[in-house]
């Protein structure tokens, strides 16, 4: 993640103070674990109450990938009914299908409308995927991005004005990922 | 319809990456991160790193070795050797790795896949196997690179790893691996039922036409190579030119 960033010469760190996030042009929330292991451990290094502040009060950019995405929801079912931010509203729960393998491990479409900035250049292709779980928003005007395996269609990209999530990972997926990064910092910095 | 996936499979033996056949007679064949960052230019879908020294001398692979790949590489990196507790994956995380792999020690004790799993996600969990062929037509499980056979056979072993919620299998056949000779398409047809998860082939691509019989005939999700693209003349770019020639659905890279 870090050293995709890096690409673009932007100078990021690991935040684990809370009250250092407000030093940070924008922030990127990724997450390894499940959903209740990781929403536990922000709250276990205090960042949950700050990450709440500067996102939704300061209006700060944000940018969540695969879990960290998944965290914007209202609640989510892995490893047990947890709380998320609730920053858009909706559900996380299982991709149920036995047509097709879960986890969701591979190479898989986006399709987005083509006018978001965030795909920018960026039409129908190939990110790199691994999740059992995705989001299911409210609201489908949060949705961005689809994603079809199997009978479903995941949810891959979400964003509610500075608030924006991919369930693939940009960081992992080639040149086309790396230009969704530099679409995220070209509009937000 | 998600697209196969092409692994190459590094081998390492400390910091250096080996080749052998079947499982014996390994030679070095260059520099981990160097390879790394061909293939990823190539475009594979990820890279799978094993240290097959690492159980046997009771150590773990060299993770800042995973860092200097991850740092250069943008694709998925599974890595793994001598894994056998929650620190050990941890510290492969930490260096970056996406997936871990694990081997000798949850045949041994399966549990600790279930806490892995419960610990980083299913999804970031991969369980290799393995087999050779036995005198009666099936499969043992081999451990330790090989070099100790235990007394299950490989649908008990696949059993208890799917029950403790692993992610991904990968399945080798210690007899075609570094053959050249194809895969084993009999073992992943015999096996593809009991794996709910993503099943990846290893062991034995030796041409196009290996891995397009591999496909067509059973339904893996991805194949794992090594000295095709290490030791002879072939690319991922070609490779997947050849696939989507013969109706084997493959990402453009």
């Amino acid at each position: 993640m870090i050293s995709a960033f890096e690409f673009y010469k932007c100078n990021i760190d690991i935040a684990t103070e809370p009250e250092s996030l407000k030093d940070y042009d924008v922030l990127v929330l990724a997450g390894v674990g499940n959903f209740k292991t990781a929403s536990e451990g922000l709250k276990k290094h205090n960042l949950w109450n700050s990450l709440n502040e500067e996102v939704v009060k300061n209006k700060k950019p944000i940018l969540g990938i695969c879990l960290g995405m998944q965290l914007f929801a209202d609640v989510g079912y892995e490893g047990g009914e947890t709380r998320g931010f609730g920053w858009i509203k909706g559900k996380v729960v299982k991709i149920e299908d036995n047509t097709v393998r879960v986890p969701h491990i591979g190479w898989n479409k986006v399709v987005s409308d083509g006018d978001t900035l965030l795909f920018k250049g960026i039409k129908d292709e190939y990110f790199y995927f691994m999740h059992s779980y995705y989001f299911l928003p409210e609201n489908m005007d949060t949705v961005v991005a689809t994603t079809r395996y199997g009978h479903t269609d995941i949810v891959s990209c979400v964003r509610k004005d500075n608030i924006m999530g991919v369930q693939f990972h940009p960081e992992k997926s080639q040149s086309v990922g790396l230009k969704l990064i530099h679409n995220f910092m070209t509009e937000n910095l | 319809m998600i697209p196969k996936r092409i692994i190459p499979v590094f081998l390492l033996k400390g910091s250096r990456y080996f080749k052998g056949t079947n499982f014996k007679e390994h030679i070095d064949v260059g520099d981990p991160l160097s390879q790394a960052m061909i293939y990823d230019a190539q475009g594979s879908e990820e890279i799978v790193i094993v240290d097959i020294e690492a159980s046997t001398k009771n150590r773990l692979i060299d993770t800042s070795l995973i860092t200097k790949i991850v740092r250069k590489c943008r694709l998925p990196i599974t890595a793994g050797g001598g894994i056998k507790t929650i620190g050990d994956a941890r510290k492969c995380f930490d260096a970056g790795a996406d997936k871990i792999i694990v081997n000798s020690h949850v045949v041994k004790n399966p549990d600790l896949i279930k806490e892995l799993a419960a610990e980083f996600g299913s999804q970031s969990v991969v369980v290799s196997i393995d087999v050779k062929k036995n005198a009666n037509g099936g499969y043992d499980v081999f451990t330790f690179s090989g070099t100790h056979k235990t007394n299950n056979r490989v649908e008990d072993v696949i059993g208890k790893v799917v029950e403790n919620c692993a992610g991904e299998l990968l399945v080798t056949s210690i007899d075609n691996e570094g053959t050249l000779s194809g895969f084993d398409c009999g073992l992943y047809m015999k096996i593809r039922s009991l794996v709910p998860v993503p099943l990846i082939a290893s062991g034995g691509s030796g041409c196009y036409g290996h891995m397009v019989r591999l496909f067509n005939e059973t339904d893996v999700d991805a194949c794992g190579l090594g000295k095709m693209l290490f030791l002879r003349d072939y690319d991922i770019v070609r490779i997947k030119a050849y696939l989507n020639g013969k109706g084997v659905f493959a990402r453009d890279a």
